[in-house]
């Protein structure tokens, strides 16, 4: 058992999915697909005055984002980030309670929020996408906000600090660097 | 010098003190043994409190710790339980450290290597970096790092001269450089415009400096 946290605002979570399946596919692997609210920020704007750290936060996110959009072009993907990250909340909370096969949904919110730049914390664009998806989800909407911060909890509390992060044979993974070592463990 | 330009094909920044560096060592040297070529490396003294807060640990406990949430140690635990799993596959012990360290003297001594014996790089960085990291090393003291330049096989004759003056002009020179030209950590590579921080770009400058042969490779930590 696969397990993979995601969290459809996070371009590595988004630019994880296709050698996730790829590998998902290759081994035949079960997946249980599991939501993880991560913390996303805008590039800081250069200040008159920036301390070393102020200074670091900025150079990082600026060179974190140009190297997603590097590595989107090379899976054919045109990577534009929104002009302040979006909240996914809704749609997360509705990921922890789907039954079955949630990879529709999960397609749908990536496309939604990275093609679109939808809003995922909204009542009207989640209901859509689940229509759109098909998938089975016998929760309530109105609730899907407690059950994302249960889904948080546990996953924090099993040491999540990212996303996408893999768990595989009780160790964790965040990143999709690591896919040679968890297709190793896989394979083991 | 400018920390952009070399006549290398690739240059590489990195810091004693930085677990992700040290994991990227052995990789990296290996990289460059495939492909035959001689990289420039370079030190990038990272100021870790400035973004990172600061610890101070005895024993294994912390016992002063300044500016981390919750959520910052998470990250970092789960930083160096990450970065020792990968050097364990090397065969290598990496122990968190019980302070930050300032890595200033053991990173000039990687110039001195470049500019003194460049073909003993990878002796010096393997009689530093791993004892380093099993905390045997006081790498604040210049007599270590010059038994680790003679461990090596590299004279230190000259060291102490260069470590307070031509090695340390050097060194400051680039520190102010790394920002404002799109560098913040280590291991960072420089391959031509591009700025790639960490070992899982590896496959692609390997794709890179061999010709770009078939579809670009994704990001990877490629195991042995």
């Amino acid at each position: 058992m696969l397990i993979v946290y995601l969290d459809f605002k996070s371009p590595g979570a988004y630019l994880a999915m296709t050698p996730t399946l790829a590998l998902i596919d290759r081994l035949g692997l079960e997946v249980d697909w599991k939501p993880f609210q991560t913390i996303e920020r805008d590039i800081p704007k250069l200040g008159k005055e920036e301390t070393v750290g102020e200074s670091h936060r900025r150079v990082r996110a600026a060179s974190q984002r140009a190297l997603a959009i590097k590595y989107a072009a090379h899976q054919g993907i045109e990577l534009r980030f929104p002009k302040q990250p979006g909240v996914t909340n809704l749609a997360l909370g509705v990921l922890a309670e789907i039954v079955g096969d949630p990879l529709p949904f999960i397609r749908g919110a990536f496309n939604a929020y990275w093609e679109v730049h939808a809003n995922l914390n909204d009542l009207a664009v989640v209901h859509a996408l689940l229509q759109e998806s098909g998938v089975d989800y016998r929760g309530s909407l109105s609730a899907a906000h407690e059950a994302l911060d249960v889904a948080q909890a546990q996953a924090e509390d099993a040491g999540i600090v990212g996303a996408p992060a893999y768990i595989i044979e009780e160790q964790i993974f965040v990143g999709r660097e690591h896919l040679p070592w968890i297709e190793e463990i896989a394979t083991s | 010098m400018h920390v952009l330009k070399s006549e290398a094909p690739l240059i590489i920044y990195v810091d004693v003190k930085s677990p992700y560096a040290f994991v990227a060592i052995r990789p990296t040297l290996a990289l460059e043994a495939e492909l035959g070529v001689q990289f420039e490396w370079r030190p990038l003294t990272l100021d870790i409190p400035s973004y990172l807060g600061s610890a101070e640990k005895k024993e294994g406990k912390v016992v002063a710790s300044k500016g981390r949430n919750q959520r910052t140690w998470n990250a970092i635990r789960y930083s160096y339980r990450d970065a020792r799993r990968y050097a364990e596959r090397q065969g290598l012990m990496l122990k968190g450290t019980e302070k930050i360290w300032d890595s200033t003297i053991a990173n000039i001594g990687i110039l001195w290597v470049m500019q003194t014996a460049r073909d003993r790089l990878g002796d010096y960085f393997e009689a530093v970096y791993p004892p380093f990291w099993r905390r045997e090393l006081d790498i604040e003291d210049i007599s270590v790092v010059e038994a680790c330049l003679t461990a090596a096989g590299v004279d230190a004759g000259g060291f102490a001269a260069f470590e307070s003056g031509a090695g340390r002009a050097l060194h400051d020179e680039l520190q102010p450089q790394f920002h404002p030209q799109g560098i913040y950590g280590v291991p960072t590579y420089v391959l031509g415009d591009d700025i790639l921080f960490g070992r899982e770009h590896i496959p692609y400058i390997r794709w890179r400096l061999t010709g770009q042969k078939g579809p670009a490779p994704d990001i990877a930590y490629e195991i042995a």
